[in-house]
């Protein structure tokens, strides 16, 4: 049985960017400040039409502290979209999203590295103007150096900027996936025997 | 003297038969061993009473209680000898029953469990006679009891091999004054009685060797190396029958001994025993013994005889099926403050066996009144050999020592506003506790100012409670220096803060158990890595269908349970069942590293949905992610047993075999899971923290 067409993306970025609440706002439209450190990784899924094609996109939730990547690459490889995150307020994170977009580049291997669709989101703009410690335009050249890359602020508390963002990296996913030709049955993307392989070449 | 009386040379109270499974029927009696006139020790009775018979005679009742009481009085001296009537003959009315030692053929004995069984002895006879099971009621019998006290006081009741002293025990160090028994080494707990050449060759083989030293004539190794042959091969068949009968698709687990019934029942069975000479009692031992391990209706179990699990009811598949997966256990009610109280004397220390102490919290748990000091036990900030005093001495030491640990980062403002290394690391432990279980009360409100109004979440208010969190994970970031804190750590202490409260000895109990669980955080995740290795192995190893199923959904990396062994299953768990499980998990009952076999169960419960319905990782991961709120901990933990107690079983037979040497095509069994069986921590810990490297 074919399954639905299906976009698949990553969010990843800093622990405590607003990873968790970024996705849980725009799946679920509700925000806590509770919300737990994620530990493995987790997904949402959300049903949408974008220019008449009803798609389901599956939004993966991954932790933040670095060291837990590292098994967690079996799930970046079949992504259709990755989301760099930050926070406004915290410029390490900022600082953070070249290796968060190398790394993802190492472990994902997608077949055209140099037009794999990012897009990058600054969260937490609610926060009071004082406290900004990255400024639009900072960021904006960023990405601009980067490729171009979309730039979203956004606020996954208030709601500001999440649907939109999610529009075009949507947008974005759909077009990576009919490339990569996984329009139809996603998973077949993720090959776990090399992920075991590497795992074990490794001196760890 | 009357002449029709006999002698009293040795008795025990309050052992009783349990004709039913209601304790209501059971039926206090003395064992007693009784020398009719002039007989030789060959014709001792072994005999038991019910005490409402010898109450009957005031003479009778008064010289068992001296004997009882007073075993020397029950001695040899012509003229003190203590007389008494006759034993009553074998009766079904009143389950009396005596029996020449000459005819005692074996004795299964099973030692007592705390609270959870009485120990038992049972009687095999030379001539099919069936006697019923007797039961030490240790607690009401106050001979018992003094002997316990006057153990006690001589006793190493820390060492792991420390059996608390029981009425079996005592009857058997009287029986080996007047018979030989032997330790069969076929099965453990079974005694023979002045077995000869044959008997030991089939019970057991090395003791056969040791007492008849025939060099050059290998006559006796050959006939012995027969029965070892005979005996794996039955093994085997055996087997092979229960296998075949193993149906595939949902099993409730069924809990009666008629499972054991079944087994006997079943036609290949019946024909291998009848085939072979000494098979049925084996047979019978061995299906038992699996029972046995860990079923605490055993008891329920030997109140039939031999003859009638034979021939007793019909069995259906499935039946059989329960003793092929596993015996059943059962949860019992957690320790309250009173009981574990009585665990210690007076001077507060431990007057049981720590054995019996992490057996009766591993199958129990503590209540939250005996947890307070119970975890700390556990977690080894009190020794298990300290008294009340030395206790207060460590609590008073452990606080001033985790003070001035605290004292050092705190008054280094240096460090505070300079080291970047640190500065980060501040700021990831305010963020993670900031969101540790809040849905607690005590960690709810945010009523306190901020201590450090330029901090970027003093806009919050702060928590008291959460700012101790936050400084003993600031401590132990220091206390590890090469460790440091990592992400999933603060959910590793807040249960020992809640449940303690108290930060000094939190720290210190935390400092414990990070021991075992800093391989968890490791920079390089092989720790991690490595658990997940095993678990894959060893769900390849005990649930093979399932297994296969999850290597077509490329599922068999087990990444779906990195979450629950990180922080061992804390965001599956209510709190309640969180606190349950770890203080289970931290006995080390069966291995230190159970925490494996509850993912292991976990699949097993769930296997049925999985294999029908799940085929892609994202679908396992996603179902594995959100089965929390369905997981019931004590379902769970029995499941866990069951398994570890299969899987130890099953390692043991294929060993056998192996040493038997004829079956060349043998699983094999990867060190990594035989090392599921060690019960000690596995401590890995961190290198060196590389020059620049952050904290991430």
């Amino acid at each position: 049985m074919a399954r639905k067409s299906m976009l698949k993306v990553i969010i990843l970025g800093d622990s405590g960017v607003g990873k968790t609440s970024l996705m849980q706002q725009y799946v679920n439209k509700k925000f806590s400040t509770q919300y737990k450190a994620t530990i493995g990784a987790d997904f949402l899924t959300k049903e949408l039409t974008l220019d008449d094609r009803r798609v389901v996109m599956q939004i993966w939730d991954t932790a933040g502290q670095e060291r837990f990547q590292s098994l967690g690459v079996a799930f970046y490889r079949g992504a259709d979209c990755c989301v760099l995150m930050f926070d406004v307020n915290n410029a390490k994170s900022f600082e953070a999203l070249d290796t968060w977009r190398d790394e993802f580049l190492i472990q994902a291997n997608p077949t055209d590295l140099e037009n794999f669709p990012f897009v990058v989101i600054g969260n937490k703009i609610d926060v009071d103007e004082t406290r900004r410690a990255v400024s639009t335009q900072k960021a904006q050249r960023w990405c601009a150096q980067k490729g171009n890359l979309p730039y979203f602020e956004t606020s996954a508390k208030e709601a500001t900027g999440v649907n939109q963002a999610f529009d075009v990296i949507g947008r974005n996913a759909l077009q990576q996936d009919d490339v990569e030709g996984f329009d139809q049955e996603y998973p077949d993307g993720v090959d776990f025997s090399q992920y075991e392989q590497e795992r074990s070449d490794c001196a760890c | 003297m009357d002449t029709s009386k006999v002698q009293l040379l040795y008795c025990k109270s309050k052992v009783y038969i349990h004709p039913s499974k209601s304790s209501k029927d059971n039926i206090a009696g003395y064992l007693a061993l009784i020398r009719p006139d002039g007989a030789s020790d060959l014709d001792i009775l072994l005999s038991w009473v019910p005490e409402y018979l010898i109450r009957q005679s005031k003479d009778d009742f008064d010289n068992y209680v001296q004997v009882d009481l007073d075993p020397e009085s029950g001695a040899i001296s012509e003229t003190s000898r203590v007389m008494v009537s006759p034993p009553p003959l074998n009766a079904r009315s009143s389950h009396a029953f005596s029996i020449a030692v000459k005819d005692l053929f074996s004795i299964q004995v099973r030692q007592p469990s705390l609270g959870w069984w009485w120990g038992s002895l049972l009687f095999y006879t030379r001539t099919q006679v069936t006697l019923p099971a007797l039961f030490f009621h240790d607690l009401e019998s106050e001979s018992t009891v003094n002997e316990q006290k006057r153990n006690c006081e001589s006793f190493e009741p820390f060492s792991d091999s420390g059996d608390l002293y029981w009425g079996g025990q005592s009857f058997l160090k009287e029986l080996r004054k007047y018979v030989k028994l032997v330790d069969a080494t076929v099965e453990r707990g079974l005694l023979l009685v002045n077995p000869d050449v044959a008997d030991k060759l089939s019970f057991s083989p090395a003791a056969a060797k040791l007492v008849t030293p025939q060099p050059g004539d290998d006559n006796i190794a050959k006939l012995s190396k027969a029965w070892e042959d005979a005996k794996w091969g039955l093994m085997e068949k055996l087997a092979a029958v229960t296998r075949f009968s193993r149906k595939a698709g949902q099993q409730v687990l069924d809990r009666t001994p008629a499972n054991v019934k079944a087994m006997l029942k079943v036609p290949e069975v019946e024909q291998l025993s009848n085939d072979f000479d000494s098979a049925r009692i084996y047979l019978a031992e061995w299906a038992l013994g699996i029972a046995e391990n860990s079923d605490p209706r055993y008891d329920v179990v030997w109140m039939d005889s031999y003859d009638d699990l034979i021939s007793s009811i019909g069995a259906t598949d499935e039946e059989y099926d329960v003793i092929s997966l596993a015996a059943s256990v059962e949860r019992r009610n957690p320790v309250t403050l009173e009981e574990w109280n009585s665990f210690f004397d007076l001077s507060g220390r431990l007057c049981i066996t720590q054995t019996e102490v992490l057996d009766r919290i591993f199958h129990g748990g503590l209540e939250p009144s005996a947890r307070t000091e119970g975890w700390l036990f556990l977690l080894g900030v009190y020794p298990w050999d300290s008294n009340a005093i030395e206790r207060h001495s460590i609590t008073s030491e452990k606080r001033n020592e985790y003070y001035r640990l605290k004292r050092h980062w705190w008054d280094d403002t240096e460090r505070q506003n300079n080291d970047e290394f640190w500065k980060d690391q501040k700021h990831r432990i305010e963020k993670d506790v900031l969101r540790t279980d809040r849905q607690l009360e005590i960690f709810g409100q945010s009523d306190i100012p901020h201590p450090d109004p330029d901090s970027r979440f003093a806009s919050q208010g702060a928590n008291p409670h959460l700012e101790q969190m936050k400084d003993m994970l600031i401590t132990y970031n220091e206390y590890n220096e090469n460790l440091g804190y990592i992400q999933g750590m603060s959910d590793l202490l807040s249960p020992l803060y809640v449940v303690l409260q108290d930060d000094a000895l939190a720290f210190w109990a935390f400092c414990q158990f990070m021991r075992r669980m800093e391989r968890n955080f490791l920079r390089d995740q092989s720790g991690m890595h490595d658990q997940l290795k095993t678990l894959e192995s060893l769900v390849r190893f005990m649930l093979p269908q399932l297994f296969e199923h999850l290597e077509k959904a490329e599922s068999t990396h087990f990444f779906f349970f990195f979450r629950m062994l990180l922080v061992w299953y804390k965001r599956e768990f209510e709190w309640d069942a969180v606190l349950r499980l770890w203080e289970v998990l931290w006995t080390d009952f069966y291995s230190s590293q159970f925490h494996l076999f509850l993912a292991l169960a976990i699949l097993d419960l769930n296997k049925e949905v999985i294999m029908a319905q799940l085929h892609h990782f994202d679908e396992v991961l996603k179902y594995i992610n959100e089965l929390g709120q369905s997981l019931d901990i004590d379902v769970v933990l029995m499941r866990a047993e069951q398994l570890f107690q299969r899987f130890s079983n099953t390692i043991d037979l294929i060993d056998r075999r192996r040493k038997d040497g004829q079956h060349a095509v043998l699983p094999s069994v990867p060190d990594s899971l035989r090392q599921l069986r060690d019960r000690k921590i596995v401590e890995v810990r961190e290198s060196a923290r590389p020059e620049g490297a952050t904290g991430g």
